[in-house]
């Protein structure tokens, strides 16, 4: 993974990218990048594009947790967006708790899933 | 000393020859065939002393069936018209038992011609008689195996006996194979990689050797055997040969490919996912769910859901004849699986006696939602992804 991580900017949420192998460095530029970008742009929500991600272990899986957890604190909601099916399998056989993440099928989904929840906060 | 008394010499010096075979009977018969003289070979062959025998007709030694049969007569007639007869048959001890008799009878004629007499001997080829039935038996025993070929082969894999079995299975008659190296069997490949020289070595380690393969028969057709390689030792335990056991199992492995084909065509058709509504797929599941079952289950809709970008899945269940902790182990995680990808599950199918089951049993289904007709789960379902609804599911307690 690049010294860049993809953040992008999508109405008041933001979408991070991750892809390639995750070591402990990268996963530490992440987690700045990340938090430090939800502060700048007070965003609302944050999703998490894994669908560049063949290979999710129990590690890959407890670097997501953390990211949610961190965004939480921040204020934000997060939803994890294109989760492979074979990864999904993986995670359940793992049995990695991953009962508190929010999922979505793609981007537009989890857009879509993210202003809901931000409209329910309003109300 | 006068010529006399060297004549006497002389028959005493052979009566004592005679008194000392023992393995044989050989005795001295009349024209009529009666008894003249005995020794203790004969007594120990046939237990009858001197004094019960002498002066008593041979035939006492015969079988029912042979003294009508007026066996003697014939006997003492071919011996006087060529000179000698042998013969193999049944004798009779003096105790009623019997043994195989090899006898020989000789005419005994005059310096100017007539016949005075016979010499007869006698040998009991009993054991060895016993020794040829059981090998004939054995032999008679492998020709009768015509599913398998049982054939026997030398130390370097020649072929060393042949057997209809092998004929059958073959092509090959015995005069064609006999001598030849085992390997002319064997597909091309096989010889080249010395596979017949690889199964003798193993059998000779081992003590056998088990394989399947293709083998080749005379017209060129192969066929898969199951083969059987066990080897021959002789009494000092040193490996002398070999016995293959060979079986033409193209049927059965056909049959099992078969099978096989089928059992995948089965699980195939058995999981399907069915797209019912923009976005929304059920997936009907019928009959027992195993563990294989349950995974290709679970891969093959979430590969439908990856395609079709499905929002909601119904999985209904009526066709499943009873839940227990293990099919609701396969379908829960199936569920968690479609979630975390971003998929909402309902469950429907659901019967009374499924649900009392379920609560029974003490599964927790978490929040999954669960309807008994498909018909109320097709309308969560639409509801779901009706517009601007997509955030309901989520309150509804994924």
């Amino acid at each position: 993974m690049s010294d860049e991580v993809p953040i992008l900017r999508v109405g008041g949420n933001l979408l991070v990218t991750l892809q390639g192998n995750l070591d402990d460095s990268t996963v530490e530029q992440i987690e700045n990048a990340v938090t430090s970008e939800v502060a700048r742009t007070a965003a609302s929500g944050v999703l998490i594009d894994v669908s560049g991600l063949s290979i999710v272990d129990s590690f890959v899986a407890r670097v997501i947790a953390r990211l949610v957890a961190m965004v939480g604190l921040l204020g934000a909601a997060s939803t994890i967006v294109g989760l492979q099916p074979a990864v999904a399998i993986t995670l359940v056989e793992l049995g990695v708790p991953m009962g508190h993440v929010r999922t979505a099928l793609n981007a537009e989904q989890g857009i879509a899933l993210l202003r809901g929840a931000r409209d329910e906060r309003v109300h | 000393m006068g010529y006399g008394d060297v004549a006497v010499a002389g028959e005493v010096a052979y009566r004592q020859m005679i008194d000392s075979i023992t393995e044989y009977e050989v005795i001295r018969l009349d024209l009529q065939g009666t008894v003249r003289s005995w020794h203790p070979g004969a007594e120990r062959l046939t237990g009858y002393p001197a004094d019960e025998v002498l002066g008593h007709s041979v035939r006492m030694f015969y079988t029912e069936d042979d003294i009508l049969a007026g066996r003697l007569e014939q006997e003492l007639r071919t011996a006087t018209e060529t000179g000698r007869y042998e013969t193999e048959g049944w004798r009779v001890r003096k105790d009623g038992s019997r043994f195989w008799a090899a006898v020989s009878l000789t005419p005994i004629r005059d310096p100017d011609g007539p016949v005075t007499g016979f010499v007869k001997v006698v040998r009991d080829l009993t054991e060895r008689r016993d020794e040829q039935v059981a090998a004939l038996a054995i032999e008679q025993m492998l020709d009768a195996i015509t599913d398998y070929e049982v054939i026997r082969l030398d130390l370097d894999g020649n072929v060393r006996s042949w057997s209809p079995g092998a004929q059958r299975l073959k092509q090959y008659t015995a005069d064609e194979v006999l001598g030849r190296h085992v390997s002319m069997f064997y597909a091309e490949e096989d010889i080249r990689s010395g596979q017949a020289q690889k199964e003798l070595a193993t059998a000779e380690r081992a003590g056998r050797c088990e394989t399947e393969g293709w083998r080749v028969r005379k017209d060129g057709s192969r066929f898969w055997a199951s083969v059987i390689i066990t080897p021959i030792r002789d009494q000092a335990g040193e490996v002398t040969g070999f016995v293959k056991v060979a079986r033409d199992l193209t049927e059965r492995r056909e049959q099992e490919q078969l099978v096989q084909r089928q059992r995948d065509e089965i699980l195939e058709l058995s999981t399907p996912v069915i797209e019912v509504w923009q976005k929304v797929l059920v997936l009907p599941v019928i009959g027992t769910l195993d563990s294989l079952r349950a995974a290709r289950l679970t891969e093959g809709l979430l590969e439908r859901i990856a395609r079709d970008q499905a929002e909601v899945v119904i999985l209904d269940i009526s066709g499943v004849p009873a839940i227990d902790t293990d099919v609701a182990q396969h379908l829960l995680k199936t569920v968690e699986a479609a979630r975390l990808m971003g998929t909402v599950s309902i469950l429907s199918g659901v019967r009374p006696e499924t649900a009392q089951a379920i609560v029974h049993l003490g599964i927790e289904l978490g929040g999954l939602r669960s309807r008994n007709s498909l018909r109320d789960a097709l309308q969560v379902a639409l509801h779901l992804v009706g517009v601007g609804n997509v955030a309901e599911r989520d309150t509804a307690g994924v």
